[in-house]
């Protein structure tokens, strides 16, 4: 951390608000929360592209991510999962290289010359899409396995921050615990939508393949990390900007069960179950309730239908929250004072009786001014007190 | 006109094969392929517009909707030019660049030919050079700009600044959209209009035209 005065005077008005609001850890802080109890304040995690945390590294003085988050008040750690040990990815003449399941993937950079240029990896082939038959789908012989993975340091990895943080573990963006995602890369976005309605067994038969790899996976995982990790996250996007991407019904029909399969799992373990989706999905929070949810995670606050306050007084008492702060528009186009009044709207809609953490819907994004990240965390602690 | 009637209840219902053959039918009975297009497709297409937008049906709808339609274009082009009936309008569309998401420009790709709108598709991860090349080889009356990833909106505001360079900003339209992308951003980066979903896109875009 650096001393000097210009950095002292940035960090002062947050440690002010810590020294005055903190008396918990972060791990008791943020596990009173998702017991639906009042900690001494709303617990905060923290998302943002690597390009606005050394910004923001920058401003505070800070000397690494592990030092900001430390002084940013941040409750949470994440825990990337097992090392992967199986046949290395190939790569290809054209620059892609193969994921786990044999998708290519490419780096696309965007904002080319600008100062908001960043890349992220997206996929360049799915190598299920040009198939027609279920047999050809099953002869496909590049289906993950758990036993690629070496779980050995899992525990270890877990303690560095166990007990004194609340170690989620998040596993890797690209193979994030999910089912309908994994099915978008393997076949296509539109393709799979496709399959949805004219392929069901098309549809089933991908998914069941999925799912067998994340039980094991996961079975081995909680069994590794031996009670240090203490929320499991899994994600998957079915919700869009006005709406759900599909119908209640279609995913009652091909994912709740295999949905309800990961709970239970984590459940047997002990581990509260934290789950990311974008977007408007509030007509399936009563069956993600239903299913054992814990924690949903993103409140993506410009999506239809996603009002924090409304959400908290339908759902409050039966499932924890987690987001809410608008990325899209308010953090990276409003004024600092509009970024405070968005996180003491959350705060004061959702904090009562705990059962919130909050968060950004999403990563904070490249495009945001540092002025709005600094109002962001100063607004979570002087808001946040209970 | 009850053939008619029944092409729009079709696609209202995303039955592919009963849009395809019901507007063969209707070409052998002779019915003009402008009341196909105009009574059947896009009245079935307002139908399913308002379907999205009430929750109703959801993406895998949307997309089979969309295919249907162009398939019933396949159909109905030759007998469009044939009559002598001209594009509804020229419009060219694609994914901003730095994105390479494509489903929901796919869709709006699918709508807008469906519509009977000559469709200059330039894919993905599109340049606004390229972008201002095809709206000037074209003629374009309608340029729509698509981006999913937010922060590769602003992107966009490269490609309006380039149309204006090349003098084109007078001829051309522009609508946007995009998960990222509401009003205030369209009117923020000087785009004539947003849509929240291809449907309404279509419809802002017939307004325009005054069709």
């Amino acid at each position: 951390m650096k001393d000097d005065k210009a950095f002292q005077e940035r960090r002062a008005r947050i440690n002010e608000l810590r020294a005055k609001n903190e008396r918990m850890s972060c791990r008791e802080r943020a596990l009173t929360a998702v017991k639906h109890q009042e900690p001494d304040r709303v617990p905060i995690d923290n998302w943002m592209v690597p390009e606005i945390q050394k910004k923001t590294m920058e401003y505070f003085g800070c000397d690494s991510y592990e030092e900001l988050l430390g002084f940013l008040g941040a409750d949470f750690r994440n825990n990337y999962g097992p090392s992967y040990v199986g046949q290395s990815f190939k790569k290809h003449p054209d620059g892609t290289v193969e994921d786990l399941w044999g998708v290519k993937r490419k780096t696309v950079i965007y904002g080319k010359g600008t100062a908001h240029q960043g890349s992220y990896t997206e996929v360049a082939e799915s190598p299920l899409e040009k198939l027609k038959k279920l047999e050809e789908i099953e002869q496909y012989d590049h289906w993950a396995s758990a036993s690629w993975w070496d779980y050995s340091k899992v525990k270890a990895d877990c303690n560095t921050y166990h007990p004194e943080y609340c170690v989620i573990n998040v596993g890797d963006r690209l193979d994030r615990t999910a089912q309908l995602k994994p099915m978008m890369y393997l076949r296509g976005i539109q393709q799979i939508f496709v399959d949805m309605v004219m392929n069901p067994k098309i549809v089933e038969a991908i998914r069941d393949h999925i799912i067998s790899y994340f039980i094991e996976y996961n079975h081995s995982v909680f069994k590794a990390a031996g009670g240090a990790i203490d929320i499991f996250m899994m994600g998957d996007d079915i919700g869009g900007q006005t709406g759900p991407l599909i119908s209640l019904d279609m995913w009652r029909k091909f994912f709740k069960k295999g949905f309800k399969t990961y709970i239970d799992i984590a459940h047997q373990y002990g581990i509260p179950i934290m789950y990311h989706t974008c977007g408007d999905v509030k007509q399936f929070i009563p069956d993600f309730i239903e299913c054992g949810l814990d924690i949903l995670q993103s409140l993506q606050p410009k999506a239809t239908n996603m009002d924090i306050k409304k959400l908290k007084e339908q759902f409050g008492k039966d499932i924890v929250f987690q987001g809410g702060m608008d990325i899209q528009h308010v953090l990276p186009l409003g004024k600092p004072e509009d970024v405070k009044a968005m996180a003491k709207y959350a705060l004061d809609s959702a904090k009562q009786g705990g059962g919130y953490i909050i968060c950004t819907a999403h990563n904070i994004q490249i495009d945001t001014p540092i002025e709005n990240v600094v109002a962001l965390f100063e607004a979570y602690h002087e808001y946040g007190k209970y | 006109m009850d053939l008619l009637k029944s092409i729009e209840d079709a696609l209202i219902n995303r039955d592919m094969e009963a849009v395809k053959a019901l507007t063969q039918k209707a070409l052998d009975q002779k019915i003009s392929p402008n009341d196909i297009l105009n009574k059947g497709l896009i009245k079935g297409l307002e139908t399913i517009g308002a379907l999205f937008e009430r929750q109703e049906i959801f993406v895998p709808e949307l997309l089979m909707a969309g295919m249907a339609m162009t398939e019933a274009l396949v159909l109905l082009r030759p007998a469009l030019e044939k009559s002598d009936v001209p594009p509804v309008g020229k419009l060219v569309i694609g994914t901003v660049e730095g994105d390479v998401h494509d489903i929901g420009k796919n869709i709006v790709s699918m709508m807008f030919t469906g519509s009977g709108f000559q469709v200059t598709d330039l894919g993905i991860d599109v340049s606004a050079e390229k972008f201002a090349d095809a709206v000037a080889r074209e003629k374009a009356d309608i340029l729509a700009l698509s981006c999913l990833y937010t922060p590769t909106r602003l992107a966009m505001k490269d490609v309006i600044r380039v149309i204006e360079e090349r003098n084109l900003r007078n001829k051309v339209k522009i609508i946007i959209g995009g998960a990222p992308i509401d009003q205030s951003f369209a009117d923020l980066i000087g785009a004539d209009g947003y849509a929240p979903d291809p449907p309404s896109g279509v419809k802002k875009v017939m307004d325009w035209l005054g069709k």
